[in-house]
């Protein structure tokens, strides 16, 4: 019998080079299997992607102000309460009805936008505004969802979980840099998954070890701008429509790769303080970077520790 | 692998609708960790008063109540679920009724000296989960020195609708043998039994993300000795038919943080006895570790045809008859308030509650008012242990 050795295939999806290993002793079987998972995150960004005219939530979007609603399936509706709970844990920082307000800020461009349209805006955001009755879900008028901030990881929980039912023991899918398990490494080894530095793209900021469950970030990794010595992060406050002034990145660990990323996002919109202090409260593993450019959290590994022994994996 | 613990009610919250996805939810799902609960409850009964008894003891019952539970995943697939129960007795319960000078009932009460009794019950369960739901089967076993009872259960749900519609269904079923003590002194019946068949069928809708509505009917079958046999006098059918109807509503107030629950239950048997419950909560969260639980709960029955509150002795044994308060026509109002405290891989609730019965309180006429109704008080701590 062959042994199983690690194999690994990328590909582009959700607009993120993505990565998944698994150990195989079968390169064929383990290029098939892998291509499997692969089109399931395929499936997700085709259905959710708001830059795609044919996708589901872009029909969702186009049915704002109807008075019929859009009729929705499980999958989303599973999404949405997930989402609802997002936003009831963050007070209102989490919500995915601020689509709207990812349109009016240019990042590209390092503009910012007039407060009379952030005024605009803001009426048609809040998770409140929203209401499903059984199947039907309804938008109010010029209400944009935006599930890219659940999707990603979702999927990387979906392919996981799809990857253990095919029978995988030993496996790790990597969206873009949120994480999740499908089983440790052979030999009861932890993954350990580098986390990149918000500062220089190409330093680690940290390492975390993983053996189950997700680990995803959230961070103004390049997308932010400078203005009269002002930073104006990505990641916008749906309350005040500003870009939220806290950390500059989260990396969190969890059970699920779905949860890691609702926490790394709230934790993001917070105020820094806040957040820090919410994030020891969970007791799960994290680690920070503050506007200060500070790093620290309990899952900080030191830069000086033997690195892994990584074994050489081979590209399909 | 090392589990990740649940900290945090934000992490508990998130962790719950994000495993219900359906592209991480495995359907229905044995529980992912295991618990241990202990819960220890005295359940009072308020003393009689000398107007209504004469002689003998006025204490009523004062039941210790300790209960163990374990429910832990089996393989990926499967949970086991074991109950053990044990309770120590103490006090008198109405023996029989007399007419006083002034025509109302006097009370005499059994056992001079009070009443002591044990009882210990063990039971255990298995659940196997589908993709949309679950079937599970238990066996029980209850003896106390008088009493001893075997039983099973099979139950089967399974969701529906996408996910908004669960039904389940249940059958059970109770063999029960009856000895009286000191049988021969008092002319008791000896050794008797009893049997008794349940049917069981309920649907729970989601109606939107904050309301849910449960609708469940359940028919009883009891045949055997049904009468009470320390009374100097009941004799009641051996055959007894039971429906019960029953309606739940939850509605979570998102800007309290809490949720209102109401549950309305309509009962009838062919003894003549209906009723109707209604109860109220509203589950309180306070903070990310407290919630507290008020509750308020309205009870009234009719009497059963036989019911008496005045034993008649000329009667022949072969007509019905009981003086048995509970199935006198009343009403009953008790309320209490739980506090459960989360902390850690710990859960602590402290529960308190009173009730009071009067046929004053009674929604239904009451021809013959009711002696010895019961009012008490129960309070209960009770921890779980998950790891």
């Amino acid at each position: 019998m062959t042994t199983a050795t690690l194999k690994r295939y990328g590909f582009q999806a959700m607009g993120v080079p993505c990565e998944i290993q698994i150990y195989d002793s079968s390169r064929i079987n383990a290029r098939q299997r892998i291509q499997e998972l692969a089109r399931e995150v395929s499936r997700l960004d085709k259905k959710y992607s708001r830059y795609r005219r044919d996708s589901f939530i872009t029909e969702i979007n186009l049915s704002a102000g109807s008075k019929l609603g859009i009729k929705i399936d499980t999958e989303t509706r599973g999404i949405l309460n997930h989402a609802l709970k997002c936003f009831e844990e963050s007070e209102g920082l989490f919500d995915v009805t601020a689509g709207a307000l990812y349109r009016l800020w240019d990042f590209r461009q390092a503009r910012i936008p007039a407060q009379d349209s952030i005024d605009k805006v803001l009426r048609s955001v809040g998770f409140h505004k929203l209401s499903w009755q059984g199947q039907r879900l309804h938008l109010p008028a010029g209400m944009e969802l935006d599930l890219g901030g659940i999707v990603k990881e979702y999927a990387a929980d979906a392919a996981a979980k799809m990857a253990r039912r095919m029978g995988i023991q030993h496996g790790l899918i990597n969206l873009g840099g949120d994480f999740a398990v499908i089983g440790e490494q052979p030999g009861e080894r932890p993954w350990t998954v580098g986390i990149a530095n918000p500062g220089e793209r190409r330093s680690m900021m940290a390492k975390i070890d993983l053996s189950a469950g997700g680990l995803a970030s959230s961070g103004d990794y390049e997308r932010y701008f400078e203005l009269n010595g002002e930073r104006y992060s990505h990641i916008l406050n749906p309350k005040t429509g500003w870009p939220s002034k806290g950390l500059r990145a989260v990396s969190v660990a969890a059970n699920l790769c779905t949860v890691a990323g609702s926490f790394a996002t709230i934790a993001m919109l917070k105020p820094e303080n806040e957040a820090i202090a919410w994030l020891e409260e969970s007791g799960l593993p994290h680690v920070y970077m503050t506007n200060a450019e500070q790093i620290a959290g309990p899952a900080l590994k030191q830069e000086s520790a033997t690195p892994a022994a990584e074994p050489a994996a081979e590209s399909l | 692998m090392k589990p990740f613990r649940q900290r945090s009610k934000s992490l508990l919250a998130l962790s719950s609708t994000a495993l219900a996805i359906p592209g991480i939810a495995s359907g229905d799902a044995p529980p992912p960790q295991t618990t241990l609960s202990y819960k220890f409850s005295n359940y009072n009964e308020d003393d009689m008063s000398r107007s209504q008894v004469p002689f003998g003891s006025l204490e009523r019952y004062d039941i210790d109540v300790h209960q163990f539970r374990l429910l832990t995943p089996v393989g990926r697939d499967y949970s086991l679920q074991i109950d053990a129960n044990h309770e120590n007795m103490s006090g008198a319960s109405p023996w029989f009724t007399t007419a006083g000078t002034n025509g109302s009932p006097i009370i005499n009460m059994s056992g001079a000296s009070g009443i002591t009794d044990e009882r210990s019950e063990l039971a255990v369960g298995v659940r196997y989960y589908l993709s949309d739901g679950s079937i599970g089967g238990a066996v029980g076993y209850s003896e106390e020195n008088d009493y001893r009872a075997t039983y099973f259960s099979f139950s089967g749900q399974k969701t529906i609708n996408e996910g908004m519609t669960t039904v389940s269904v249940g059958i059970s079923h109770s063999a029960d043998d009856i000895f009286p003590t000191d049988a021969a002194i008092f002319n008791r019946v000896r050794n008797a039994d009893k049997q008794s068949s349940s049917a069981v069928i309920s649907i729970s809708q989601i109606i939107n993300q904050r309301s849910t509505f449960q609708l469940a009917g359940s028919l009883t079958e009891q045949s055997g000795f049904l009468s009470d046999p320390y009374k100097f006098r009941d004799v009641r059918p051996d055959n007894k038919t039971q429906i019960a109807l029953s309606g739940a509503y939850r509605y979570f107030v998102v800007n309290a943080d809490a949720a209102l629950h109401t549950d309305y239950r309509y009962y009838h048997d062919d003894f003549g006895v209906s009723s109707h419950t209604l109860s109220v909560a509203w589950h309180q969260n306070l903070g990310n570790r407290w919630q507290l639980v008020p509750n308020l709960r309205y009870y009234s029955q009719s009497a059963a045809d036989f019911y008496t509150n005045i034993d008649d002795f000329l009667k022949p044994l072969t007509e019905f008859q009981s003086s048995d308060y509970r199935l006198s026509a009343y009403g009953a109002f008790s309320g209490g308030a739980s506090i459960v405290a989360s902390i850690n891989d710990w859960t602590a609730t402290l529960t308190a509650e009173r009730y009071v019965a009067d046929h004053k309180h009674s929604a239904y006429a009451v021809t013959q008012p009711g002696a010895a109704l019961v009012s008490y008080t129960r309070v209960s701590l009770g921890f779980d242990f998950t790891f």
